[in-house]
């Protein structure tokens, strides 16, 4: 099996644009992320439907509903959307286009010496904490008892900057009295970008907002690296409803895993994540587990192909460290 | 999806941690995170509140007067339309003759991407052979933004109010062009004594059929100055009469 859903993912995202694309030269209403659908059926943004039934004050059937199913998937699939569909990591690829060759290499290098690629054979004994580590880990925690105390502040745990990014949008939509943050949201901004320059070439539709709209956009996700993590109100309101998430989450092989069955270090999995989990050594994290997107980064890094993502996890049995070889 | 620039983004920065630093790090770092004030660090404090303020100081663009715009049937209840409307550009899809068009910037920035029409070529007729009279915008609008009072029809709906710039207008040179006389399906335009149209503002309801066949801004027939059609639809409150 070829493991490689960096690329899949890609595709997918790429594969959401062109089916957008193909909304705007087609009167099927297919609609934007913000909305997608056909015809006059179409599911809601969970962040949108919050927003115009903050703003109007009313009750929006359909934007009721489609909150609802929204906060199912959400639990179903966790942050998935984040990983598979979002058109923002697209974006943030331009980024790779205007750096110099030369500055990207150096940023690809770690900067103090960590080896680029930690092979199977690149081993080392584990230390006695570490053999606590992987015996504690933190998947208590997300049954609401405390596993270890350092878990508490991670990302995605407490509060930080994305929710107050959510709590100002949604406290000045209710009091402004409309959607604040669609004004603003790079998914939308990305999807008008297109749309505006589909009109330009199409209709000869000139404006200032060509400019303005992929501003605002590249000044959010481009320049603001962090977006995503940091800022991202929709990102924000994912990951708490995925607190509640407790399938498809990357479950090791303990048999295969190098570290429980050879007693090697490896630590992959945990420098393939993106978001800042590992799923080795939980308390290593940065994260919480409510952030994990579902993209199969630490899958495809495991040396031992011991990490896979099944739709709900066996009860997690007691690691056995086997003795470690002198 | 970036790998790398992902790692750089972290905060303790983990990225940079060799596994033979990873134990001694864990302590650090719990030493750093007790440093921090509630579970936060100055930073991300500094970067939410900034955040939540730019969302705050967004919410105040409503506070400045907004342009009005011509809207799709339903939205005429300015209000309800910036109040539901999340940019989701659904109603421009749906619409089988393509006059919907999002607003632009130069239309307010609260506008933007908000629906509006554009008369260019074609005009609304309420979808009557593509759906039997009730507006596809108004149906496939997943939020409300776009809906009909009861009772409303074509005929009591106001888009706007067509508007002759008679410096512009053809027939205003004596030229004899009736083109929007005769595409106005609601008898809104009556000629005068010289073949002159004039709009009858209490039948117009700004449905755009006569912007969409005005031909003064075409080749051979472009009058001195002319930034837009010579008959355009203007929002009811910048119609001067």
């Amino acid at each position: 099996m070829k493991r490689n859903s960096k690329t899949l993912r890609t595709i997918t995202a790429l594969a959401i644009v062109a089916i957008v694309f193909v909304g705007f030269l087609t009167n099927l209403g297919i609609g934007t992320i913000s909305a997608p659908g056909i015809w006059d059926i179409s599911i809601l943004c969970p962040l949108g439907a919050l927003g115009t039934m903050l703003a109007s004050k009313m009750m929006v059937p359909r934007a009721a509903v489609s909150l609802v199913i929204m906060v199912v998937l959400i639990i179903v699939f966790a942050r998935a959307f984040c990983g598979w569909m979002c058109p923002v990591p697209l974006v943030q690829k331009l980024r790779g286009i205007f750096t110099k060759p030369a500055k990207q290499a150096k940023a690809e290098k770690p900067a103090d010496g960590e080896p680029a690629k930690t092979s199977a054979a690149d081993i080392a004994p584990l230390t006695e904490d570490e053999k606590a580590a992987l015996a504690t880990g933190c998947e208590k925690d997300s049954k609401g008892l405390a596993g270890c105390a350092s878990c508490a502040k991670k990302r995605g745990e407490a509060v930080d900057a994305r929710h107050f990014v959510l709590g100002g949008a949604l406290l000045s939509t209710f009091i402004f009295g409309f959607p604040v943050f669609c004004l603003v949201c790079p998914i939308g901004l990305t999807f008008a970008t297109i749309l505006l320059l589909v009109n330009l070439f199409a209709q000869g539709d000139v404006t200032w907002s060509l400019i303005v709209v992929p501003a605002i956009l590249i000044a959010e996700v481009l320049l603001f690296k962090k977006w995503c993590h940091k800022l991202c109100p929709l990102s924000a309101f994912m990951s708490l409803i995925a607190k509640l998430n407790r399938t498809f989450k990357p479950t090791i092989d303990n048999a295969k895993c190098l570290e429980t069955a050879q007693g090697k270090k490896c630590g992959a999995c945990g420098r393939a994540c993106e978001e800042g989990i590992d799923p080795r050594h939980p308390e290593l994290s940065e994260a919480a587990w409510s952030e994990c997107t579902k993209c199969r980064s630490c899958v495809d890094a495991c040396p031992a192909h011991a990490i896979s993502m099944p739709l709900i996890a066996k009860k997690g049995e007691p690691v056995s460290l086997v003795e470690n070889e002198k | 999806m970036d790998n790398t620039d992902n790692r750089t983004d972290l905060p303790e920065g983990r990225a940079g941690q060799t596994r033979e630093a990873a134990d001694t790090a864990t302590a650090q770092a719990a030493a750093g995170k007790q440093a921090k004030t509630g579970g936060m660090t100055r930073r991300t404090l500094c970067l939410g509140i900034g955040g939540a303020a730019v969302m705050l100081g967004l919410g105040g663009l409503k506070l400045a007067n907004p342009q009005a715009i011509i809207r799709p049937p339903g939205g005429q209840d300015e209000d309800r339309l910036i109040s539901a409307c999340i940019r989701c550009e659904k109603c421009y899809e749906i619409c089988p003759r393509d006059v919907i068009r999002p607003a632009h910037i130069e239309d307010g920035i609260l506008n933007m991407r908000t629906p509006t029409f554009d008369f260019s070529d074609s005009y609304c007729d309420w979808c009557t052979e593509e759906n039997g009279g009730t507006p596809l915008c108004v149906s496939a609008c997943p939020t409300r933004a776009l809906e009909l009072p009861a009772g409303a029809t074509k005929e009591n709906t106001i888009i706007g109010k067509a508007v002759i710039n008679t410096d512009w207008c053809l027939a205003y040179k004596l030229i004899g062009c009736r083109f929007c006389y005769d595409a106005c399906p609601y008898e809104a335009i009556t000629l005068d004594d010289e073949n002159r149209p004039v709009v009858l503002d209490n039948k117009c309801n700004g449905c755009g059929a006569c912007e969409s066949v005005c031909v003064s801004l075409q080749n051979g027939s472009i009058s001195e100055g002319a930034t837009s059609r010579a008959i355009t639809i203007k929002p009811l409150d910048q119609v001067e009469r």
